[in-house]
């Protein structure tokens, strides 16, 4: 591989679990040079932003942004000019992910004026332009770091950015053509040697930027396959889509979005739900996996799927006692604060005579928030329901007298001990 | 200040030094106009003002006050007046757009004068004429009359080439940038911190051609680091001035073949530019001129 370090271009990126970002927030820690440093936060920026912590991931990306500019700036004073371009490059990518396009921009034109035969700084210069939402622009630069490449590795990562492009454009077959190039490459007897030091090194971390050619080989293939994956699912050709999926969890078992994929094309509820149950295992916090679970939900078996079944039904209250549960060790996570804000439930409704169970779950949810006029209007109305087995429409009630018949009217009292609703018969 | 952070343009007229920064395009004292969001290249004709966003894929025209906004291909990088031709060269389109006539495919990077270059692959192509292969990945395109000037950082060489021949010269470490009149040519290498300078009887394309130039003369008195301490990375030129340009720093320079002197500090990457007898700069809140004759 021709540099050091490598920026894979950013898509689909898997979701790193609390003990992953220790290990690496502790690599980081030890380690001293610029590269390392410079990846590290990288790496941290995306996989805090991947998780939807874009507070931390700013804050990483500025580190990275101030490393790289500290390094162009030495470079330049120690005439070391390809060393200053690549610190260029770096710092407009940085800045890229700080959403500063202008500042970005100049830094890629600057770097491009001293190594425009340098393949790194296109991909670099194509990242920067995807991750700004200029994709004709990240083709273009893509194409040129193609054209310059040399070694095979490289050849194939830039393609995959090329591909990556084409895909934002809606140039699929382009793409798809140079995904098939891309991963059949990786698996031939070319990258045998590749591939037996990565199953050695037990290596299967999934970076947008790496260091060394073990790495770029194992994200890239992971990157290479599901979005390959990702252009057969959308073209209709299922068999081949869940092939790729199921090549990447070859790599690694608890991709998040391979996992969330093969869920969505399952052909039984039950295989559906265990790879749901393995998905959530993975990576709780993924919107892509969230909005996935929330179109088509299965029986339920973590605590972020039961948050989610329990907002789905309406019932806020319950999902509220499990977001909470989990904000409590995750007090940053801005997925969790998203759903927890849903859960705060909208505006209060007086219920309808004959109340349903959603009305019913509405009405506990906002029960402590109601105001001294709505508390009046809520106790001068009267209900009628069908009691059974101590529930409205599976809504658990208790009566503070007994009734004979199922079918009673009554004036709700308030919200008791788990969410039980106090009820008053009335003659 | 950091100068790659702020966008401020500046181009000489024939009525003054227009101002392209902030949404706005301005002649002190005699217009304002609408500008664009990113200004990243600014270009002048006479009193004719060409601002382009590279970003936004935008260009304004600005004539006497009045505007024309074209929405252009993808990257307008550069544009070039070619007598009252105007040329706008959209990199990553593909696109050569002659304004008010006919836009051809082309791939370039670069655009001087008439002239398009491509990084990528070396063609040097001549708008509506013939192309020359040349090495690909020069950071520089001047033209001087009828010959085309490269630098080529990674080779540490300047070529010419005129009438399709190309001739090469090894200058400095890592020459970035040049300029060029008449029998002088001065080249920016920010590794060795210097400008290399030369000058003859006979114009410097001749003296290419005959392959009279044996070497530069490297502009640094002996006194390195503190002359150019980062190094200058752009020089320019009109009539008798000569400017360098230090985009680390922010520094500008006026230097003639015995000496430099610094004109300004913390000055944006392409906020300053040569007029009819010096040069004019963003001072951080508006222009701010030195006479150099």
């Amino acid at each position: 591989m021709s540099a050091l370090l490598l920026v894979l271009v950013l898509a689909q990126t898997r979701l790193a679990s609390d003990f992953e970002i220790a290990q690496m927030e502790k690599q980081l820690a030890r380690s001293r040079d610029f590269e390392a440093q410079l990846s590290g936060h990288l790496n941290l920026g995306d996989v805090r932003a991947a998780r939807n912590e874009l507070t931390l991931a700013r804050a990483e990306y500025q580190r990275a942004f101030e490393l790289a500019e500290k390094e162009r700036m030495a470079a330049r004073r120690e005439s070391r000019l390809t060393r200053y371009s690549n610190a260029t490059s770096y710092a407009a990518l940085a800045k890229a992910k700080l959403g500063d396009e202008a500042r970005a921009f100049l830094l890629l034109e600057e770097a491009a004026r001293y190594a425009s035969d340098d393949a790194e700084s296109w991909n670099l210069y194509a990242s920067a332009m995807r991750v700004l939402g200029h994709p004709r622009k990240a083709i273009s630069a893509a194409r040129n770091a193609v054209l310059v490449a040399k070694e095979p590795l490289d050849v194939a990562i830039y393609q995959h950015a090329l591909a990556t492009a084409l895909v934002d454009t809606g140039e699929v077959a382009e793409a798809e053509q140079l995904l098939v190039t891309v991963t059949t490459a990786l698996r031939s007897d070319a990258f045998a040697s590749l591939r037996r030091e990565a199953a050695d090194a037990e290596a299967f971390e999934v970076y947008s930027s790496v260091r060394g050619d073990v790495a770029a080989y194992v994200s890239l293939l992971n990157r290479a396959q599901l979005r390959l994956a990702s252009l057969y699912e959308q073209r209709g050709a299922t068999d081949a889509a869940r092939e790729q999926y199921r090549r990447v969890l070859e790599g690694r078992s608890d991709d998040v979005t391979a996992l969330a994929a093969l869920a969505r094309l399952a052909v039984s509820d039950d295989e559906r739900a265990r790879l749901y149950a393995e998905a959530f295992e993975a990576n709780p916090f993924s919107p892509g996996l969230i909005r996935e679970y929330r179109k088509n939900p299965t029986a339920p078996s973590t605590d972020m799927q039961r948050a989610l079944v329990a907002l789905q039904r309406g019932d806020r209250r319950a999902a509220r006692e499990l977001l909470d549960a989990m904000l409590a060790k995750f007090p940053a996570n801005e997925t969790l604060l998203g759903l927890r804000r849903e859960a705060e439930g909208g505006a209060f409704a007086v219920p309808s005579q004959s109340p349903s169970a959603s009305e019913l779950r509405a009405l506990i949810d906002a029960f402590e928030r109601l105001t001294p006029e709505q508390r009046a209007t809520l106790d001068a109305a009267t209900f009628t329901s069908e009691i059974v087995d101590g529930a409205i429409d599976g809504v658990p009630v208790r009566l503070t007298a007994p009734v004979a018949a199922t079918r009673v009217t009554y004036r709700i009292l308030g919200v008791g001990d788990n969410g039980v609703l106090l009820l008053e018969p009335v003659e | 200040m950091n100068v790659l952070a702020t966008l401020v343009l500046l181009v000489a007229t024939s009525k003054g030094v227009v101002t392209a920064h902030d949404h706005r395009i301005e002649l002190a004292g005699a217009w304002r106009v609408d500008g664009v969001q990113h200004p990243t290249f600014i270009a002048a004709h006479e009193d004719r003002v060409v601002v382009l966003d590279a970003i936004n894929n935008e260009a304004v025209i600005v004539e006497d006050g009045r505007t024309e906004r074209i929405k252009t291909a993808e990257t307008p990088i550069a544009a070039s007046f070619v007598g009252d031709a105007l040329f706008i060269l959209a990199r990553d389109g593909g696109v050569l757009h002659h304004v008010g006539g006919e836009d051809t495919q082309v791939r370039a990077d670069l655009l001087k004068n008439e002239w398009l270059y491509s990084r990528a692959t070396g063609a040097l192509t001549k708008i509506g004429g013939a192309t020359v292969q040349v090495p690909p990945f020069a950071s520089d395109l001047e033209v001087d009359g009828d010959t085309v000037y490269l630098t080529y950082p990674r080779e540490a060489a300047v070529r010419s080439v005129r009438g399709g021949k190309v001739e090469t010269l090894r200058v400095g470490a890592v020459p970035v940038d040049l300029a060029i009149a008449g029998t002088m040519i001065a080249v920016a290498d920010p590794s060795s911190k210097r400008i290399w300078i030369t000058e003859g009887r006979q114009s410097v394309a001749e003296a290419f051609a005959r392959g009279f130039i044996r070497g530069f003369l490297g502009l640094s008195s002996g006194r390195r680091d503190r002359e150019f301490p980062t190094g200058v990375d752009r020089v320019a030129t009109r009539g008798r001035v000569w400017i360098a340009y230090d985009s680390s720093s922010g520094t500008l320079y006026s230097f003639t073949k015995k000496q430099s002197t610094v004109i300004a500090r913390n000055v944006p990457a392409n906020g300053w530019t040569l007029t009819a007898n010096g040069v004019a700069w963003w001072d951080g809140t508006s222009v701010a001129q030195k006479t150099l004759r």
